[in-house]
């Protein structure tokens, strides 16, 4: 089980996923567009990262898509069901979140 | 592999932070990461630089961490939810089966439980002194808000020179940050209340003291603004222990008028116990000053800041006061005010030197946990048989790394009590003698941060020696044999790493145990400039009642001293101002035809000191030129005349071809100024007045008929026995006037001990520690060699049976540890050598330098030549093996 909310960059990686099957890099990559450069997961980070998301049961390793025959080398990963549920509901979350700050602030 | 990009080579070792199960399974991802990463950054910005790896070894050493922590709770979680009974049995289960497997083997055991008890002991003893010197808070109410107050005269070369009231009564007026502030002045008198006189000490303050200290008078009250003037009525409290010590705790003393110095005051008040902390005083005074009326600087200052105002802010404050006095005042321009943290004005000094002590007892613990670590290590591959069969009979493999950490944790506990007890026993050799070095704020009781330090570095240590063979012989007793081998060969390379370790600590200790030693050795033996064995002094003050002016002093002195001197073994007696290690008295003197001192030049202050005739003979003070003073010097109708040391002769008369004859004055010396010249009649050697680890200042010497004393050291040089001496002096005294109380009776050669007994004890203790930290290395050698010895045994033995011969063997092993040794030294020496120009700053060595060839060759060859023999007995005992013997046994 991982606790409610998310940390930051757990929500970033299933995010990352959700646009389909990454490898490592590619998560990094993802994650630093979404953010606008401001995250960085560094290796050690990101792969622990993997491995309690995997342990959860919120990821799965996937094969290499058909297309990208130079990339046997590397490990995919894709989102399960219940990530992907999870990634909505935290999604969802976070948007009320940002709804009563912006409220708060006027 | 081997074809690896160095960078990539570098990443990898880093990735053996983290466990070997996450490293084995994400390890690859992570480097092929890596590699994509290096790719990015070079494209962008041409080099990978140095903040790429600082983020990459702080995101790699901060998840590591995290995940051997959740790896160890894991293996503490139970698999199935227990009661906290059950908890609680299963724990006293482990705890049963853990003794019964120490008591086993008590030699691996008590090694143990001793190397522990070594290292904490030290820590122990160490952190005591340092938690009451920096740690407790002072007893005194919001102690944070508390702050000293001097003046400070850079161009006079002095550091502090005390405050002058009348700049403390502006300060005190003016200022914006202090909630109040007191200026304090210590003194003694003859004290009559009914009974015969005696002689006490007291403190004279302001009457804002109570405020500024947040104390309540136990009984009575304490003085207000209208007995802090001149003319105001006399009133004194009394101390607590003074109160009851004289007047029996009698609740009646108020109101009781008694006689201090020949003037009746009154009794307003009796001191709670804590007064006592800030000085021993028996009785405290309102200080009765005229501003208006300068005397010069001589007052100590406590400040109560504001409860929001910073020191910093405080110095400005009263700088800023200050400075606008220039207008009335001109010396304002070259005094300015200081203010210091209590504990930064009076414990500054030793900071550093307990900094190194405590640096020294954790190097010591440091060295007893590898040690330690070692020991378990080549223990748990004695054990994985075991282990294995345990494991094969179904225990999970977290109850056997709980076994073994609680096996850690018993030995660590044992270690932990031992060392503990033998802490707090030997600290109390270690603070008892210190005690009157420091102020009467400091205390070394135990108290909680002792208890919480001793916890955490018992637990720490038990961790960090414990947990690591506990993962690493649970992991190798799953693995196959095939992985027992390759852990064999790491387990050899994190000991050689141990050793390498210690061997490098060891040195560095030593060097710093050396040098220190070294130093206070020369100390001794630096030449104090006087004779101090055979001299005795006590202090004798004459009341200004029956001692009014000058004659009536030097009449006294004059009958006095030939008595003194008639006792049998007393060879000579004099009187002076101040014997060496005594008070500080400084003025200020200009010598005829000197070139007047630029505006920034420093003028250095001089030790102002006043002698009879015989005070050269008496004390030993050798004279390099000149006379000493005679009977007729400083009369009325004679000549001025005065002798100088030979550091003034440098500082002051630099200008003249001879210095015998020339004049000074401690006036302007300007055409209108009319203070007296004096001639130079005699160079005297320079005296350690301040000890002989400090520099000598210039000195001057009056004689007593020039300026008479009223109070006064008195010098006795005696031959033989002095108790007998001392109570014939105090009889002849007695004689002559019944109520003069001889006091603080001196010997000079303990004194000048004293003044050296926090350096000999710094020396001391790391002499000792160093000494241990090689004694632990040197175990450390012979374990890992014996240990590797006996895991090649076989090996060793087929090549033997192949005709090596038995020098070949010997010379192979021998090589291979010293090499290990010789790695450590390299390190070491590095390591003190960097560290040389900490010690240097650290005014630890005065004596010698801190880069003194002899100790570190002499550390050098003592580390080498006995690893070499820790390395050589197990090699010895290899080389004698049976090929044949052990072949078969196998």
């Amino acid at each position: 089980m991982i606790p409610r909310p998310l940390k930051p960059q757990y929500f970033q990686i299933l995010l990352a996923l959700a646009e389909g099957d990454r490898h490592g890099y590619a998560i990094q990559r993802a994650v630093l567009a979404q953010t606008d450069d401001q995250v960085r997961l560094w290796p050690a980070m990101l792969y622990r990262s993997l491995a309690k998301l995997e342990e959860a049961g919120l990821i799965r390793q996937a094969d290499a898509p058909a297309d990208q025959p130079d990339d046997e080398r590397r490990q995919y990963y894709a989102l399960t069901e219940t990530g992907s549920v999870r990634l909505r509901e935290e999604a969802e979350m976070l948007a009320r979140w940002a709804t009563a700050a912006r409220g708060a602030a006027i | 592999m081997d074809q690896a990009p160095a960078r990539l080579r570098a990443y990898r070792s880093l990735l053996r932070l983290f466990p070997r199960e996450f490293r084995e399974e994400r390890g690859w991802e992570m480097e092929r990461l890596f590699v994509d990463m290096c790719a990015e950054w070079e494209e962008e910005r041409g080099k990978l630089g140095l903040r790429f790896w600082a983020s990459l070894v702080w995101d790699t050493g901060k998840e590591a961490l995290g995940e051997w922590l959740s790896l160890s709770r894991e293996l503490f979680r139970p698999a199935t939810a227990l009661t906290i009974g059950e908890h609680m049995s299963a724990l006293m289960g482990d705890i049963r089966f853990a003794f019964r497997q120490l008591v086993r083997q008590p030699l691996y055991s008590g090694t143990i439980v001793l190397l522990m008890a070594l290292g904490i002991a030290g820590n122990a003893a160490v952190f005591r002194v340092f938690n009451g010197l920096f740690l407790r808070p002072l007893p005194f109410e919001s102690p944070e808000q508390l702050v000293d107050l001097n003046e400070t005269a850079p161009q006079w070369d002095l550091e502090y020179l005390s405050i002058a009231y009348r700049d403390f009564d502006r300060w005190r007026a003016e200022n914006r940050t202090f909630q109040s502030m007191t200026a304090i002045d210590y003194g003694g008198g003859n004290f009559i209340a009914g009974g015969g006189p005696q002689r006490v000490s007291f403190l004279a303050a302001t009457h804002d003291i109570d405020e500024v200290l947040g104390i309540e008078p136990m009984l009575g009250r304490f003085f207000g603004p209208e007995e802090d003037t001149p003319e105001g009525p006399r009133a004194m409290l009394l101390a607590h222990g003074f109160w009851e010590q004289e007047f029996g705790g009698d609740r009646d003393v108020l109101g009781k008028t008694v006689t201090l110095n020949g003037f009746p005051i009154e009794i307003i008040g009796v001191l709670p116990t804590e007064a006592s902390l800030i000085s021993g005083a028996d009785l405290w005074l309102p200080l009765r000053l005229d501003p208006t009326d300068f005397t010069g600087w001589g007052l100590n200052g406590i400040g109560r800041l504001q409860p929001d105002a910073t020191i910093d802010q405080a110095r400005l404050d009263l700088t800023s006061i200050h400075k606008a006095m220039i207008d009335e005042f001109d010396v304002n321009e070259i005094s300015s005010p200081v203010v210091n943290s209590f504990r930064d004005r009076y414990l500054g000094d030793y900071r550093l030197s307990s900094g190194f002590l405590l640096a020294a007892v954790a190097i010591v613990l440091l060295i007893a946990c590898a040690n330690i670590a070692g020991l378990m290590f080549a223990r748990s591959l004695s054990r994985s048989s075991e282990m294995s069969v345990r494991l094969a009979l179904g225990a999970p493999r977290m109850r056997i790394a709980r076994q073994l950490l609680t096996e850690s944790l018993v030995l660590a506990s044992l270690g932990g009590l031992l060392g503990a007890f033998l802490g707090v026993w030997g600290s109390e050799a270690l603070v008892l003698p210190m005690a009157d070095q420091f102020p009467r704020w400091v205390s070394f009781d135990l108290d909680g941060s002792f208890l919480m330090f001793l916890l955490a570095i018992v637990m720490g240590a038990a961790v960090v020696f414990g947990l690591a063979p506990a993962l690493q012989a649970s992991a190798s007793a799953s693995a196959s044999s095939a992985a027992r081998s390759t852990s064999s060969l790491s387990r050899r390379r994190v000991m050689s790493f141990l050793v390498t370790g210690e061997v490098a600590l060891a040195l560095a200790l030593l060097v710093v145990g050396g040098l220190t030693v070294l130093d206070v050795r020369e100390l001794g033996r630096t030449d104090p400039g006087f004779e101090p064995e055979g001299l005795i002094s006590y202090n004798l003050s004459l009341p200004s009642g029956r001692y009014g002016d000058h004659d009536a002093r030097l009449a006294f002195v004059d009958e006095y001293l030939p008595r003194l001197e008639s006792i049998s073994g007393v060879e000579a007696a004099s009187v002076t101002s101040a014997l060496p290690l005594g008070s500080h008295w400084g003025r200020f003197y200009v010598a005829e035809h000197a070139a007047p001192r630029a505006e920034d030049e420093i003028n250095p202050v001089v030790l102002t000191r006043v002698v009879s005739p015989g005070f050269f003979e008496t004390v030993g003070v050798r004279l390099s030129a000149g006379r000493p003073f005679d009977d007729f010097d400083g009369r009325e109708d004679g000549t001025h005349v005065v002798i100088v040391n030979e550091t003034f002769v440098a500082s002051h008369l630099s200008h003249v071809q001879n210095p015998l004859g020339a004049r000074l004055t401690g006036g302007t010396g300007t055409p209108g100024d009319d203070a007296m010249w004096m001639t130079v009649v005699g160079i005297a050697r320079d005296v350690k007045h301040y000890g002989v680890d400090e520099e000598m200042i210039p000195g001057v010497y009056f004689p007593l008929r020039q300026e008479p004393l009223s109070g006064f050291q008195v010098a006795l040089r005696v031959r033989g026995e002095t108790s007998a001496a001392v109570s014939a002096a105090r009889a002849i005294t007695t004689e002559m006037d019944a109520e003069l109380p001889v006091y603080d009776i001196e010997i000079m050669t303990e004194e000048l001990d004293q003044a050296l007994w926090t350096r000999r004890a710094t020396s001391w203790l790391i002499g000792a520690f160093s000494g241990v930290a090689l004694l632990l290395a040197i175990a450390g050698i012979y374990g890992v060699i014996s240990y590797t010895v006996g895991q090649r045994s076989k090996e060793i033995s087929i090549r033997m049976a192949m005709g090596a011969r038995k020098e070949d063997v010997l010379r192979q092993i021998l090589r291979q540890g010293m090499v290990l040794v010789a790695l450590g030294v390299g390190l070491g020496l590095v390591v003190s050598l960097a560290g040389a120009r900490l010690v240097t700053a650290s005014g630890l060595l005065v004596g010698v330098q801190a880069t003194d060839p002899r100790v570190y060759l002499g550390v050098t060859l003592v580390i080498l030549a006995v690893a070499g023999v820790a390395n050589y007995l197990p090699a010895r005992r290899a080389a004698g093996l049976d090929p044949m013997h052990v072949l078969r046994g196998d």
